[in-house]
């Protein structure tokens, strides 16, 4: 099934197609919009309240993503898509508790950076949603984070799907490592600036100052976020990148084995006689 | 209902399946018989159109389904005709309740709330799952939850019913609850079954026409009798049908031992004839299964195992000598599994003690020296391995065991001839992967090995080679104990049999006296020539040679 | 292919909760939700604390009444610690690096200034009255937002909630149906893994044993996911749908985005015209809701047993409404009643709005449940 991958990943289990494309980067745009909204905001903006704006902004990027995700679920999914995006969410779910005996790692990034990588950015995007939502769910985690967190990890399964290179072995468990680690500080740093405001409130020396120049707040931000999340958001991406150099090569061939035996995309050509690899068992 | 028109399957240029033609008719009862890998699967799934529009593949020819080509029909176009039931129930449920589980095709199909209520209650009696409407999927058990899986597609009222080894996962229990569920359905309802199943000498009796598979993909269709008079495998009693040229050939111990009264009298002189003439040529070499006087290798005192309330193991006394091969048989939950780990060291244990050869107790002994010692393959060997080829888990198991390089792949070549080193282990046969987790084990040189159900999911061929290499271990001084439930396996490979009740030891005696006399762990052969004290056709093919030597030269 | 069966043995594996029972006396999970959005709505509009800390021992009163036995109802508690943590978190920031007001100071700490190019800040300084009541106010709003949500969350069922998702969003919603009811199985596979793996030695905690716990329950996951898929599609799933989609939705999709994307940035720019913001979002939410439904009707499917909306739900529902209501009145009638009162700082008053809210909000304390059916 090389025919349609992007650019490094094996398969692409769910296509994305022009339209579906446009409307990817509409609800990326507005979800920019939301996580950058301190930066962005004048006083005087409708939105300037600190502690209303997050859970209004949660509410548009929950609608964008509600959006974009009924065109996915429009376009038709393959119900071996389906099924592997269950049962992946429900191993990324699982892996807090089963890392926590091994020292406390965060590890939720580990399979969405690699379930891209094989799957395909499509379902990289999918799968970053579905894993938070899922845990969400399972843990009683639901909260005005939820929707920026789906969003951003679904970020992070995308771009692992639209990695470059035909790499394979060493770089590229290399090139996963780097880039998990990269986009476990994005991640983190995202996050805590759409909840900078919202959990400092307004009276101190690095808040966040409605309306002030951006390279202000900037500062402002980068001293809170050296404060508050920057270790934590250093020890994801260690972790994140160990346990892709660790477990990377033998997940990788997991998922490739099950790329492979899924036949993703057979069963189309259903007139002539037939075609389509498939795995004898 | 099913028609197959020359048809041919081929999986990257590799034939699975050679122009087979069959017809299955309305209400009948179709089994699919052959070694593992012969293609029953494909079959089954070019029945249900899987093949090629799930799995891929290359199909020529037609097949037909109550008169839909499946090469226009996805499988889920044929749902409303034809339900398919796999191996694992657990893996099919899509929902964890039982009555959700029941509506999800009929929601899929769009059916109008009022009747899928009526057909909900309908189906749940008719598989007596009423009970267990409001239970949580996961909290059933395996013979529960099959019976779930075939109500679940039995709602959206097909004709016909695709069953692919239904009771390979389960334990023998609850492959008797599934099967008898699944008889009680056929002749009840008349609905059409293809049917796929290692356990032969449980359904074959009900079967109105046989598909033999060869290991090459040609299909032989016809009556039971005449195919599996010539098929690759076939259940004891067939087996000794054709030992002793019976025809017509019987297919149940009851049809069997109503012609079986001249056999028993020429097993019955062989065997005297054995005892006569030599000491040593009792039936199979069972005498020397259990060599007397060795010092035990590992001996259990008043073991004890408890959750929370439950007390799985109440006071066991074992002891395992060296070069024995001992069978742990008893009901679902009488604590089998519970005493393997226990004795392992790794098991929980609340009592009692477990000693090696040298005093020392396994159970204090850090995982990687008690391994050294005692070596357990558990229910799932594929529990133990975790990398991509057979040549990486070999590589991983030496430098674990801190053994030479090697080890293990030449213990895997011993055991299993001819896996090639590059395959991902999921990928080899049940057998196969059975074979590597004990060669795992192995490479630590324990001198004890302890099998968790090693036969579930094997075909009659991969039991055989467990059953030889087995020998050969114990033959080389290890002593080995089985948990299993498969009488027929433990008739072949154990000296001795204990037998747990409640956490209990009811029998600790040789296996010929356990098994011979018992209405549940009784083997075909034995039934059939009881009070004949047999267990297996290679015992009869011996008798009746040692009976032939002795009137030879009279 | 053995996936994940439950064995006879050693088996009982301690992990997290089993599955449990569906059951069918508790409340539709929406009516939970309905009443904590109308709580979240009425603290983002009032900085009161008195009403603020009302609303909270109401909603704990609910949540402690109502709740069954479930892992979620049981995380209630780790959102009051959350709540507990931001409030400590505001005050620790206030006492760092708080900027001076003009009220009495309560504590005089030295000043540390910090080198380099943070040199912008000072640490500790003076301590205000009115600047560490704000802190602690502002954080026991947040707090209580944030076990409101905890609230909902303990109260709804959440894969009863799933049922509720829209037929347009049917694959997705039984993709998470999938993980939600697949994971229990998971977790005693993960505890089998590791108990497995002991056997041959690997005890270790490393990143290695990792990856050997990892693998197993991942190909089992794996593996279960092709049957399962071919399960699904043996039983008509997804049957009828055209594969490709619909022109009309996709293209109302866009106009929805779009409008979302202006309207945000309406949100954000103070000097954009008024309607920019909220009726354009409003605008884009209704095209979408259609989109929805254009999208659903491709969907053809039927649904067993459906949860049943009754009293019981409209009562809860409406308890939740009466809280955003009587605030929102009280805020037009009486501004002074939301107000946290900290300029000038006076003891905050507790007004008769704020009273008649919590009342609401504790309402469904005492409503009577769903008879069982």
């Amino acid at each position: 099934m090389r025919r349609d991958a992007g650019p490094g990943a094996d398969v692409t289990a769910v296509p994305i197609g022009r339209r579906l494309g446009l409307t990817l980067a509409l609800a990326s745009a507005l979800g920019v919009l939301a996580f950058g909204w301190p930066l962005l905001v004048d006083a005087g903006a409708t939105l300037d309240d600190a502690t209303s704006a997050p859970v209004v902004l949660a509410l548009v990027v929950a609608a964008g993503l509600a959006v974009l995700l009924v065109g996915v679920n429009d376009g038709g999914l393959d119900v071996k898509a389906i099924a592997v995006l269950g049962l992946l969410s429900a191993v990324g779910a699982i892996l807090r508790p089963l890392a926590a005996g091994t020292g406390g790692v965060e590890t939720v990034f580990i399979l969405v950076v690699l379930g891209g990588r094989v799957f395909g950015p499509g379902f990289g995007f999918l799968l970053g949603s579905t894993t938070i939502f899922a845990s969400a769910l399972l843990t009683g985690g639901v909260g005005p984070w939820l929707p920026f967190q789906m969003l951003a990890a679904s970020w992070v399964g995308l771009g692992a799907g639209l990695l470059p290179g035909r790499l394979r072995g060493r770089w590229e468990i290399a090139l996963l490592a780097g880039y998990g680690a990269l986009a476990a500080v994005l991640f983190g740093t995202a996050l805590n600036l759409s909840f900078w405001p919202f959990l400092i409130g307004s009276g101190t020396e690095i808040s966040f100052v409605a309306g002030a120049p951006m390279g202000e707040n900037l500062h402002r931000f980068l001293l809170y976020s050296l404060a508050t999340s920057l270790p934590w958001d250093l020890g994801r991406a260690i972790t994140t990148a160990v346990g892709i150099a660790v477990a990377g090569y033998p997940v990788l061939a997991t998922l490739r084995r099950a790329a492979r035996r899924a036949a993703f995309g057979s069963g189309v050509e259903t007139r002539a006689g037939v075609a389509v690899r498939g795995e004898s068992r | 209902m099913i028609e197959f028109q020359d048809v041919s399957v081929s999986y990257d240029g590799t034939p699975a399946l050679r122009a087979a033609s069959f017809t299955v008719g309305e209400g009948e009862l179709c089994l699919v018989v052959g070694p593992t890998g012969s293609g029953k699967s494909t079959v089954l799934g070019a029945a249900c159109a899987r093949v090629p529009h799930f799995s891929g593949g290359l199909l020529s020819g037609t097949v037909l389904v109550a008169g839909r080509d499946t090469r226009d029909h996805l499988p889920r176009d044929l749902a409303d005709v034809l339900g398919v039931v796999g191996q694992d129930p657990l893996a099919s449920f899509v929902t964890d309740s039982v009555e959700e589980e029941l509506a999800f095709a009929m929601e899929q199909l769009g059916v109008a709330p009022a009747l899928m209520r009526k057909r909900v209650e309908e189906v749940l009696d008719l598989l007596g799952l009423a009970p267990l409407r409001g239970r949580a999927l996961a909290d059933l058990s395996g013979g529960e939850q099959q019976r779930v899986a075939i109500a679940a597609v039995l709602t959206a009222q097909p004709r016909i019913l695709v069953l692919d080894e239904p009771t390979s996962a389960l334990d023998p229990g609850a492959a008797e609850d599934v099967l008898a569920a699944l008889t009680r359905l056929v002749h009840d309802s008349g609905i059409t079954v293809l049917l796929a199943e290692h356990r032969l000498e449980r359904v074959v009796q009900f079967a109105d026409s046989v598909i033999s598979l060869t290991p090459d993909g040609v299909a032989t269709a016809g009556a039971p009798a005449a195919v599996l008079a010539h098929s690759a495998v076939a259940p004891p009693v067939v087996e000794l049908g054709l030992l002793a040229q019976w025809d017509p050939l019987p297919l149940s111990v009851r049809d069997a031992r109503r012609v079986a009264g001249p056999l028993r009298e020429r097993v019955r002189t062989g065997l005297a004839a054995a005892v006569g003439t030599t000491r040593t040529g009792a039936p199979n070499d069972r005498a020397d299964r259990t060599p007397s006087g060795s010092a035990a290798l590992l001996a259990a005192r008043g073991l004890h195992v408890r959750y929370g309330a439950a007390h799985a193991v109440r006071g066991v006394d074992l002891e395992l000598p060296a070069g024995e091969v001992v069978a742990l048989m008893g009901r679902n939950g009488s604590g089998k599994s519970s005493l393997l780990w226990a004795l392992s060291g790794r098991g929980r244990r609340s009592g009692g003690t477990a000693t090696l050869a040298d005093g020392t107790d396994p159970a204090d002994l850090i995982p990687a020296v008690a391994r050294r010692e005692v070596a357990l393959v558990p229910q799932a060997p594929s529990d133990l391995l975790y990398l991509p080829t057979v040549a990486a888990e070999c590589a991983a198991a030496d430098e674990q065991a801190t053994a030479a390089a090697g080890t293990t792949a030449s213990i895997l070549d011993s055991l299993t001839p001819g896996i090639d080193a590059a395959r991902h282990p999921r990928d080899l046969s049940e057998g196969q992967r059975l074979a590597l987790a004990v060669a795992v084990q192995l490479a630590a040189t324990p001198r004890v090995l302890l099998l968790d159900e090693p036969t579930r999911g094997l075909d009659y061929t991969a039991k055989a080679h467990l059953v030889a290499a087995l020998g050969e271990l114990r033959a080389g001084g290890h002593t080995i104990l089985v948990a299993s439930h498969d009488v027929e396996f433990v008739a072949r490979v154990a000296g001795r049999v204990v037998l747990l009740a409640e956490g209990e030891v009811v029998a600790d005696a040789p296996a010929e006296e356990v098994l011979r006399d018992s209405p549940t762990f009784a083997p075909q052969v034995a039934k059939i020539l009881a009070p004949v004290g047999v267990l297996t056709v290679a015992d009869v093919r011996e008798a009746l040679a040692a009976g032939a030597a002795a009137e030879g030269p009279p | 292919m053995t996936t994940f069966q439950r064995s006879p043995g050693p088996p009982p594996v301690p992990g997290p909760p089993v599955t449990e029972r569906t059951d069918r006396v508790s409340l539709h999970p929406l009516a939970w939700w309905a009443w904590g959005a109308g709580i979240a709505v009425a603290l983002t509009r009032t900085q009161n604390p008195l009403v603020i800390a009302l609303l909270l021992a109401a909603v704990t009163l609910v949540v402690v009444t109502r709740r069954d036995d479930s892992p979620w109802a049981r995380a209630f508690g780790a959102y009051l610690w959350l709540g507990l943590v931001v409030i400590a978190v505001r005050v620790a920031f206030y006492v760092l690096v708080g900027l001076p007001d003009g009220s009495p100071v309560l504590v005089d700490l030295p000043r540390i200034p910090l080198p380099g190019w943070v040199d912008s800040i000072e640490l500790l300084g003076p301590v205000h009255a009115a600047g560490l009541l704000g802190a602690v106010y502002a954080g026991l709003r947040l707090a209580a937002l944030i076990i409101t949500f905890g609230a909902a969350n303990a109260l709804a069922n959440p894969k009863r909630a799933l049922r509720c998702l829209p037929a347009s969003l049917h694959h997705l919603g039984t993709a998470v149906v999938i993980a939600v009811s697949v994971t229990p199985q998971l977790f005693s596979a993960a505890a089998r893994v590791r108990r497995a793996q002991l056997l041959r030695g690997l005890d270790g905690r490393g990143p290695r044993a990792f990856a050997g716990r990892l693998i197993p329950v991942l190909q089992d996951a794996l593996d279960q996911a092709l049957a399962l898929a071919a399960s699904m599609d043996s039983r008509g799933y997804a049957r009828g749908h055209r594969p490709g989609g619909d022109r009309r939705v996709g293209a109302l999709l866009l106009v929805a985005l779009l409008a979302g994307l202006i309207g945000t940035y309406g949100l954000l720019d103070g000097t954009a015209p008024d309607w920019l913001g909220p009726p354009l979002l409003a605008a884009g939410a209704a095209v979408a809701v259609v989109a929805s439904v254009l999208a659903g009707r491709q969907v053809r499917r039927t649904r067993y047993r459906p949860d049943p909306w009754g009293l019981p739900e409209n009562l809860v529902a409406a308890c939740g409404v009466a809280v955003a209501a009587a605030i929102g009145l009280g805020a037009a009638l009486e501004p002074d009643s939301v107000s946290a009162s900290l300029s000038p700082l006076t003891w905050p008053t507790l007004p008769l709005s704020g009273v008649i809210a919590a009342g609401a909000a504790a309402l469904p304390a005492v409503l009577p449940g769903r008879s069982t059916r």
